[in-house]
């Protein structure tokens, strides 16, 4: 009995422990973007900020001066991850539709084509995007990583929203075939309708991912006008110097979309990160 | 008349190397009520989803009122089927699963929205849901969910009716009622009907003729008392009846040696046959006293059912089941005495698993 306890106890105080060290950076973060540089630099990060000195002046500033213009940036995260979402999620439905429903001659391979596209790590293929989109004439263009980041989320939305149809029972979409519905009924009356929780997990995967980007963004995204969220992030950290508050503002602000999605729809995401395991 | 005649013609279906329906024939009158009755795996929801066009049959051809369909969609062929889930659109509600058939032939058939109320709300009180409309499907009990998806497969008054153990989700006082509304209802709006189930009573108590499949096989089709009366194979004897029909192995020569018994064999019976089995129903064998019996046995055990009881009497080393409705006091290992009815045995042969025919006068009535 005192041993249980005792355990309880343990374990409770570990996770606790654990809780802690892996909240402290953002609580962190959250406390300095509210503070005056002068304290950050003076009393140091790590306490409850003075109630007086506390001040929004850091976001102010990440968002409207022009020199990092963080408010241009979140609107084209907005447009290049709705897009980027909507794209391959209506596309992929359809195909995921035909690989669960449809018998055609190509099915197998067309399937094995997927799966070798998910497994192609993405810097692989930057080298031949970059000369590809520089001769199309997409690069540094809003609708040029819009096109990218849908061609990467058809594949695996694809393979994730046809494991979803797979397991939906089979008996439905065979009356409604009897009933005399089309294909393209059934996709939309039924197999949709049913999926939404499949639906809604791949859609909060995709945005957070793209939204989350850098490294494509980096690349293919090099005037100012046209750079999202996460570039402009790295751009409040000058050369020689550091604005603390600053560059934590500009942190918050950038990941207040995926938090903010998090918060509303988290059962979604368990249930999409429960059917995907491990996304790439 | 609504039905439409159908008739399967040498259908043969093979999933890699498993024959799940062996050349199959059957044809079905209009208005017919056919049960295709036999274990799990025989090869009967298959036929029935051949005929509704889910499978494509790898031979053979399938005709409803004459016209080929095998390769029509099944949406063409005007049959409509109930599953054994009911299938029911979980995220519609009951007015929107019933009218959805009329809704994607709504064009088609020229339907307009008043159309498909009027239809559903008729169908809706036959069947008495139409005070269930507005829910939805995981609002409603078995019995209903029973309903909504007779009602979704009867909107469209299809040429066919196919149920695959469309009742077999049911709990067992509800089965009773809804099989005797499903009966009644049949036969009012006179629709064919293909009904798939494993349970002998159901198919006994609903069909006009009764299908017995195994191993993808028709073995007998008839009417139900055919059927259990007249079984034209041993898999049909064994497998219809509660308990199943006892089969008694007979040695023959110029005798006939059954358990606990001999006669003396007319030689032009059984000719060419070194065994045979004698086929007989328990309710067909009596307990009786000494001197009327025709053999003695020892009870095994006795169990009762209620309004009868079940005798497992061991003959020499074979096991009887004598049922009987008489008050008996009888104990394990007492001496009995039986007597057959033998103008409902039947003859069977070890080789074929066929059915011989009634045995002859001349051979039982010898004393």
């Amino acid at each position: 009995m005192r041993r249980k306890v005792l355990k309880t106890i343990l374990i409770n105080l570990i996770v606790w422990i654990l809780a802690l060290a892996w909240t402290l950076p953002y609580i962190g973060i959250v406390a300095i973007s509210v503070m005056p540089y002068r304290e950050v630099i003076i009393k140091g990060w790590l306490r409850i900020p003075d109630v007086n000195s506390l001040t929004i002046k850091n976001y102010i500033e990440a968002l409207n001066n022009p020199l990092y213009d963080l408010a241009t940036g979140y609107k084209n995260s907005l447009i290049v991850a709705s897009i980027s979402t909507l794209i391959p999620l209506i596309g992929a439905a359809l195909a995921a539709y035909a690989f669960s429903n449809l018998d055609f001659r190509l099915k197998p391979l067309l399937f094995g084509l997927i799966l070798v596209i998910m497994m192609v790590p993405q810097q692989l293929t930057v080298v031949p995007l970059f000369f590809l989109y520089r001769n199309l004439g997409l690069y540094n263009t809003v609708q040029g990583i819009i096109l990218l980041h849908s061609a990467w989320g058809i594949a695996w939305i694809t393979f994730f929203l046809r494991n979803y149809f797979k397991f939906l029972p089979r008996s439905l979409i065979e009356a409604a075939r009897v009933d005399g519905a089309s294909d393209f009924r059934i996709f939309s009356r039924i197999v949709l309708p049913l999926s939404i929780p499949g639906l809604m997990a791949a859609a909060l995967l995709q945005f957070t991912w793209v939204w989350n980007d850098l490294f494509y963004a980096l690349i293919f995204l090099v005037s100012r006008e046209n750079q999202v969220v996460t570039q402009k992030v790295v751009m409040l950290k000058g050369e020689y110097h550091i604005d603390w508050g600053l560059l934590a503002a500009g942190s918050i602000i950038s990941m207040s979309m995926p938090v903010i999605l998090y918060a509303v729809f988290n059962k979604y995401f368990m249930r999409g990160i429960a059917a995907w395991g491990v996304k790439r | 008349m609504r039905g439409a005649s159908l008739k399967l013609w040498g259908i043969t279906k093979r999933f890699r190397n498993v024959v799940a329906v062996d050349n199959l024939n059957l044809e079905v009158d209009r208005g017919e009520f056919i049960v295709l009755l036999g274990p799990s795996g025989c090869g009967k929801t298959t036929t029935l989803r051949i005929i509704a066009g889910l499978e494509t049959p790898d031979e053979g051809r399938v005709y409803i009122d004459g016209v080929d369909v095998t390769d029509l969609e099944p949406g063409e062929r005007d049959v409509a089927m109930v599953f054994q889930d009911y299938a029911l659109y979980p995220h519609m509600t009951v007015y929107e699963n019933i009218a959805f058939p009329l809704v994607v032939r709504a064009s088609k058939l020229r339907l307009t929205k008043k159309d498909i109320e009027e239809r559903v709300l008729r169908v809706a009180k036959m069947l008495r849901i139409d005070d269930l409309l507005d829910r939805k499907p995981t609002q409603l009990s078995g019995g209903q969910q029973q309903r909504v998806a007779l009602a979704r497969a009867l909107v469209r008054e299809p040429k066919i009716w196919l149920m695959d153990e469309p009742l077999s989700n049911l709990d067992a006082l509800v089965r009773l009622q809804v099989r005797a509304e499903l009966k009644k209802l049949q036969k009012d709006l006179g629709i064919t009907t293909v009904y798939v189930t494993h349970d002998q009573v159901e198919a006994l108590s609903l069909a006009d003729r009764v299908a017995v499949m195994n191993k993808g096989r028709i073995l007998q089709v008839g009417s139900p008392s055919e059927v259990y009366d007249d079984p034209k194979h041993i898999f049909v004897a064994t497998f219809v009846g509660i308990p199943p029909m006892n089969l008694l192995e007979c040695r023959v020569s110029d005798v006939i040696e059954c358990p606990g018994f001999k006669r003396k064999l007319p030689g032009e019976y059984f000719k060419g046959l070194s065994k045979l089995y004698i086929g007989i129903r328990p309710e067909h064998i009596e307990i009786v006293s000494k001197e009327e019996g025709d053999f003695e046995g020892v009870v095994y055990v006795v169990e009762p059912l209620g309004s009868e009881y079940i005798v497992n009497v061991l003959v020499d080393s074979t096991l009887i089941k004598v049922k009987t409705a008489k008050e008996l006091t009888l104990h394990s290992g007492e001496k009995v005495y039986l007597k057959i009815d033998w103008r409902k045995a039947i003859a069977f042969d070890p080789a074929t698993e066929l059915s011989l025919g009634k045995i002859p006068i001349t051979v039982y009535s010898q004393s």
